[in-house]
């Protein structure tokens, strides 16, 4: 039955996958009209350069052409190569993926360590200060712009301590570019870019975790089990939460694309070498190559994490069928 | 498919007991604007909202009777004005009025949210009642188009997008909405297929009403509610989106001012002019605050599943 089913959410996010890339293709497409990336640099070129240049980057056939041999070429495991430098589309994803789930993966961890402590707080003491106070952080940390944070983070840490003599946190980059790299340094460089988006993260899982722990609270095997003597501890912790968390799982595992893509904004702000960053500037670029190789990437990390969470929470609670 | 969301159905109300009703009937538009009406957090809010597009709307008197300067004008013998006077929150670094560029920026960053949920809306509720509706095939197509529109990285169909079209204020809306109505789409479609089940329907079908009036007329208002929902906590995060995406640069372009664009070169102003960092910031951060607690309240008081 589970088998099944995964067999056929499977299917179904292969024809997603080619529908996003292809869509990806297709906006390029419209785009570019006769450009050859990069070729506005070069006015010494000829019309016949720029022909053959064409011809070599595949850019003189019909678009469906292109993307049928993209595919092809993605089966066998070559993403082809960037429109820009020539250099494989793979090497820059891997180049720059470490630094992206480094970023995405702290700030997704601490959320998820520093959120379910706070939504328990806030379920047991409902309605005490401190559950407001985290009523108002949560809500907060939903509304500030990320980009904002980010700005303010760098103007108090890095420019005004530095001013005023004080260590201070490196404002850009993911290491020192001057004998930079070790653990300690790599950490520095993660902190601020790290706490905006696990801010964000935080606002929203902890208010999940609330309400999800309040209506768990509420069940009938809640006050069986109180009933029977159980230690409130033992209620709240072993029961209580184990059940309350079901949902969250799924939250969290809706985040995973956010591993790739999520962090695009701060990785702008911190100057963070990432995915996001490159798709971004090689967007701008139209090197469709580096960005079709990042979309699918990108997109393949949604549907594994869509499909991740449906079967994660199936398998969790029993009184999910699957149909 | 598994659909948490499901799993919890909707509660009818159970039927009144009959001629000991304690209070008059109410309907439940009534019903709700008086459970809105005593949420106090939710008026000041909704009220601030308010005032914003009032005072967007209302902007050349503002900026004629306010602020006496006009969003374009450069002032170079003026730039980089502390907050004071004559400039009440200081001028840019090409002596443009920032309190008439953030009322002008409003403009642009309330219209386009506005239009982006109105075009969201739109065309998610038509996807919806289709699918919902007509089931079958039509319903298989149209989800897997949703599912395809929601896989996408949003923020890189939003970069595609705003390279593909010069952003103006209303493609941007449009770019924005071409992932927003996904959401939509699914809600309504998960709407209907409920509605669908109840006897009214039957009934209405069975008088031989036409497909066309039975959409419109009988499951249209049922999944109003939930389009009113979805419409109000939308528009902080349709906000937050436009404000990142002037702020990448993609967004409005200058010299149009916007909320977002105003912060784009603004790390370069660390070091003798912070305000212009913090007023764009806090007026994005004050407006989604308020829509999104607005919504909030919206929510509690049109949605009973939620009570």
């Amino acid at each position: 039955m589970l088998a099944k089913y995964v067999v056929r959410r499977f299917l179904a996010s292969i024809v997603v996958v080619l529908g996003v890339t292809l869509i990806t293709l297709v906006l390029m497409d419209r785009t570019r009209g006769t450009y050859v990336p990069g070729i506005d640099l070069n006015p010494a070129l000829r019309p016949e350069d720029i022909a053959r240049l064409r011809t070599n980057l595949g850019l003189d056939q019909p678009f469906y052409m292109w993307y049928l041999s993209w595919i092809w070429n993605v089966i066998h495991g070559d993403f082809g190569r960037s429109m820009i430098d020539g250099s494989p589309v793979m090497s820059h994803i891997l180049d720059r993926l470490p630094n992206t789930l480094e970023l995405t993966g702290t700030a997704i961890v601490v959320g998820v360590l520093i959120s379910i402590p706070l939504g328990i707080v806030g379920a047991l003491r409902r309605g005490s200060k401190t559950d407001h106070a985290l009523t108002v952080v949560s809500v907060a940390g939903f509304a500030v712009p990320q980009f904002w944070m980010g700005l303010l983070l760098i103007l108090v840490f890095s420019v005004t301590f530095e001013q005023h003599g004080l260590p201070w946190l490196p404002s850009s980059g993911a290491a020192s570019p001057l004998n930079g790299g070790d653990l300690l340094d790599r950490l520095v460089h993660l902190i601020m870019p790290a706490t905006v988006l696990a801010f964000f993260y935080l606002s929203v899982w902890s208010r999940f975790t609330r309400s999800s722990m309040l209506e768990v609270l509420s069940q009938d095997y809640i006050r069986t089990a109180r009933a029977k003597g159980m230690s409130e501890r033992r209620v709240v912790y072993l029961h209580g939460l184990r059940n309350a968390l079901i949902p969250l799982i799924t939250l969290v595992g809706l985040e995973l694309p956010g591993l790739v893509s999520g962090g695009l904004v701060v990785e702008v702000v911190f100057g963070w070498p990432g995915i996001g960053r490159l798709a971004f500037e090689r967007a701008l670029q139209y090197d469709y190559s580096t960005v079709m190789g990042v979309t699918f990437f990108a997109t393949l990390l949604v549907v594994a994490g869509n499909l991740l969470a449906d079967v994660l929470y199936a398998a969790l609670d029993p009184r999910i069928r699957y149909a | 498919m598994i659909d948490p969301g499901h799993a919890v159905e909707r509660e009818l109300p159970s039927p009144a007991f009959e001629g000991e009703s304690r209070r008059p009937a109410q309907s439940y538009w009534n019903e709700s604007w008086e459970r809105l009406r005593s949420n106090r957090i939710g008026i000041v809010c909704g009220s601030l909202i308010l005032v914003l597009a009032l005072i967007a709307i209302a902007a050349p008197l503002f900026t004629q009777f306010l602020t006496h300067y006009e969003p374009f004008r450069l002032d170079l013998d003026n730039t980089f004005q502390p907050p004071g006077h004559p400039h009440l929150l200081g001028t840019d670094e090409l002596g443009r009025d920032t309190l008439t560029r953030l009322i002008y920026g409003g403009r642009v960053t309330l219209g386009v949210a506005l239009l982006t949920v109105a075009l969201s809306l739109t065309l998610g509720t038509t996807v919806g009642l289709a699918a919902g509706f007509y089931g079958r095939w039509i319903d298989d197509l149209l989800m897997r188009f949703v599912d395809v529109v929601l896989a996408f990285p949003a923020i890189f169909l939003f970069i595609l997008m705003a390279i593909l079209f010069r952003p103006t204020p209303i493609t941007l809306a449009a770019i924005i909405a071409s992932v927003g109505w996904g959401g939509v789409a699914r809600l309504v479609r998960g709407e209907v297929l409920s509605v669908k089940q109840r006897d009214f329907i039957l009934a209405t079908q069975s008088i031989g009403a036409r497909d066309g009036r039975l959409i419109v007329r009988h499951l249209l208002p049922n999944v109003l509610p939930v389009l009113i929902v979805a419409a109000s906590l939308g528009v902080g995060q349709i906000i937050l989106i436009e404000a990142a995406l002037d702020f990448l640069g993609l967004g409005i372009q200058p010299p149009t001012a916007s909320w977002g664009n105003m912060l784009t070169n603004s790390q370069s102003y660390f070091f003798h002019s912070v305000w212009l960092v913090y007023f764009p910031g806090i007026t994005i951060f004050v407006t989604v605050l308020a829509a999104n607690l607005f919504g909030n309240a919206v929510r509690d008081a049109f949605d009973p599943r939620l009570k």
